[in-house]
């Protein structure tokens, strides 16, 4: 089964003047693991929200986790069950507990307050940080705020993870630590795992590598024909 | 942690924010209910006055007319008829005859309950006011001083030794020629204990003296009159209007600055955390669930505010009224206000931004700044 299907996926900004996504078509099958590249400006991060529900198309077509995201009208509900964001500035809450902050999503599931914080310690002990669970974000670094946002993006068991920049404002160090998480999280959960970065070693360790340059996908890493017009 | 603790806790986990909102908030209650305790004060006080002073208006015999002293007497259960109108709080009835007093042949003695002797607008300026039943009498402080008298002297009443216990003022010059002691002893001199001559009247506090008046003519005027300074009334009447006229435009006034202050609060709060509302539809609140939330933190916040401000307002104006010449008055109205003000605008006010915030775009809502 496909985690997500696209077709002919447009998306432009400031009245069309500005053409973010121009025809996209992609597919990506279940617990595939996905790296999405291209500039700065290129629709990476663009897609990624499209595949997140974060963002409406213009036109097309796009499936994830098989619900139909263009008349979809549960699109908060999509994203608590079936989506695990990890963002570039992990975007904490700043001023609740790190608990608190992988506990979040969990409210919209119906779980008990034991429950929520059980599940939360247990999520904090996997990204090796239990011991930091009741203090506030801001006395973590970089890297470790980055953890709680993986444990927070796995707080309801979701079946595709999307991750923009996950590593893009940490050191070299620090940022193989949460690759190998986030591959581990992938390979033993079996998770769809779609990474978008400029950074063409972070890219490397996909099992495919998506290109996109002004809006257009110009290599999906495969022997698909992803867009008629490319001339790579 | 359950959703509704996390609500009771959320707001004051930013302590700054916590605390400026607070203080904002607050301060628009200490306004409303300051303004709201010293405008009630300012009304009070001058109904007070209004009220303090003698009676609002007589009754008599409707063929002693316009004559308040008039010798024609009525009866005196006539006192009881005229207390149980409707917004009569007190009736004194005073009987007043001409007799024999000190050196005079003939002078006006009045006779009337002690306890209703405020009623004749009367102060004392010496001694101390009679008893009832006993030879005692107070005099005007113009006979007294015409005729040598002072408290302790004896002076003859129709024929009987009366002691002198005290000397009043008036500010009416007939009143301050005459004199005073029990009606029950001017009933004895007279041997006549059914008849009276007027009955002073006090209405409630609040009630309309004239409506009051009216009330009884309409009543038992084939039988008695009512004697009203009409222009007075009237004039009391329509300063009464205006100064409540002035409290309600005050207290709008109160109103609209708390009220904007509490909004201007909300808003800044609310929509600082914008980006954090981008967070919580990104990993699937529904826009019900942030509004509840918000809505909560609001209820929450201003609460808190409504609590502090009466706190500060009421002890401030308590503590710092009177040194001014101010005596507020605080009623549970004020509170009410203040309390209903608060919640109401502190949720517009929560309200509005977060329904703004929640229609964004996720997208948009983490880029806010």
């Amino acid at each position: 089964m496909n985690a997500v299907e696209i077709k002919d996926l447009y998306k432009s900004y400031e009245n069309g003047r500005i053409k973010a996504l121009n025809g996209i078509n992609l597919t990506i099958k279940d617990g595939e693991f996905v790296s999405i590249i291209g500039p700065s400006g290129s629709g990476k991060s663009t897609l990624l929200n499209m595949l997140g529900a974060l963002d409406v198309p213009d036109s097309g077509s796009i499936s994830v986790a098989g619900e139909d995201l263009k008349s979809s009208k549960n699109l908060n509900e999509f994203r608590g069950e079936k989506i695990g964001f990890i963002f570039q500035l992990h975007n904490l809450i700043p001023n609740i507990s790190v608990r608190e902050n992988v506990e979040i999503p969990m409210f919209t599931q119906g779980m008990s307050s034991k429950e929520m914080k059980n599940r939360a310690l247990k999520l904090l002990d996997d990204v090796g940080l239990k011991d930091k669970a009741d203090i506030l974000p801001n006395k973590l670094s970089g890297g470790e705020r980055q953890r709680v946002a993986i444990a927070r993006a796995l707080a309801n068991d979701p079946s595709i993870i999307l991750a923009d920049e996950p590593t893009g404002s940490l050191d070299s160090k620090t940022s193989s630590k949460i690759l190998k998480q986030l591959i581990d999280l992938h390979e033993d959960k079996n998770v769809t795992l779609i990474i978008v970065t400029h950074d063409m070693d972070v890219a490397k360790l996909a099992d495919r590598v998506v290109e996109v340059l002004d809006g257009e996908i110009i290599s999906a890493g495969d022997d698909s024909l992803i867009n008629s017009k490319i001339d790579v | 942690m359950s959703f509704l603790k996390f609500i009771l806790k959320n707001p004051f986990r930013r302590k700054t924010s916590a605390i400026l909102a607070i203080v904002g908030i607050a301060i628009g209650i200490i306004v409303i209910v300051a303004l709201g305790g010293i405008t009630d004060g300012l009304v009070n006080t001058f109904e007070d006055t209004i009220h303090a002073g003698g009676a609002d208006f007589q009754i008599s015999g409707k063929e002693t007319g316009d004559s308040a002293y008039g010798t024609n007497t009525i009866d005196a259960s006539w006192t009881d008829k005229i207390a149980n109108v409707t917004g009569v709080e007190e009736a004194y009835p005073i009987y007043v005859v001409l007799t024999s007093v000190g050196d005079d042949y003939m002078n006006t003695l009045i006779g009337i309950d002690p306890e209703g002797a405020n009623l004749a607008d009367i102060s004392m300026k010496d001694g101390r006011m009679f008893k009832d039943g006993e030879n005692e009498a107070i005099l005007g402080e113009i006979y007294a001083d015409d005729n040598g008298y002072e408290v302790g002297d004896n002076i003859k009443i129709d024929g009987e030794d009366f002691e002198i216990v005290g000397i009043y003022e008036s500010g009416d010059s007939n009143m301050a020629g005459g004199v005073f002691t029990s009606i029950s002893k001017v009933g004895e001199l007279q041997d006549d204990t059914d008849s009276i001559s007027n009955i002073y009247v006090k209405v409630e506090k609040g009630v309309d003296a004239q409506e009051v008046a009216d009330r009884i003519d309409a009543k038992y005027g084939d039988d008695i009159a009512t004697i009203t300074s009409v222009m007075e009334m009237e004039q009391m009447a329509t300063m009464l209007d205006m100064l409540q006229a002035s409290t309600w435009a005050i207290s709008l006034l109160a109103i609209v600055v708390g009220g904007l202050g509490i909004i201007n609060t909300m808003l800044m709060s609310v929509f600082e955390r914008t980006r954090e509302i981008g967070v919580l539809k990104a990993v699937g609140w529904s826009n019900k669930k942030i509004l509840t939330m918000i809505v909560g933190e609001s209820l929450v916040i201003t609460i808190v505010s409504a609590i502090v401000g009466s706190l500060i307002g009421f002890l401030g104006c308590t503590l710092l009224g009177p040194q001014m010449g101010i005596e507020p008055l605080f009623t549970a109205k004020i509170f009410i206000q203040a309390f209903t003000i608060a919640i109401v605008v502190g949720i517009i006010g929560g309200l509005y931004p977060a329904i703004k915030a929640v229609k964004l775009p996720p997208t948009e809502a983490l880029r806010y700044e």
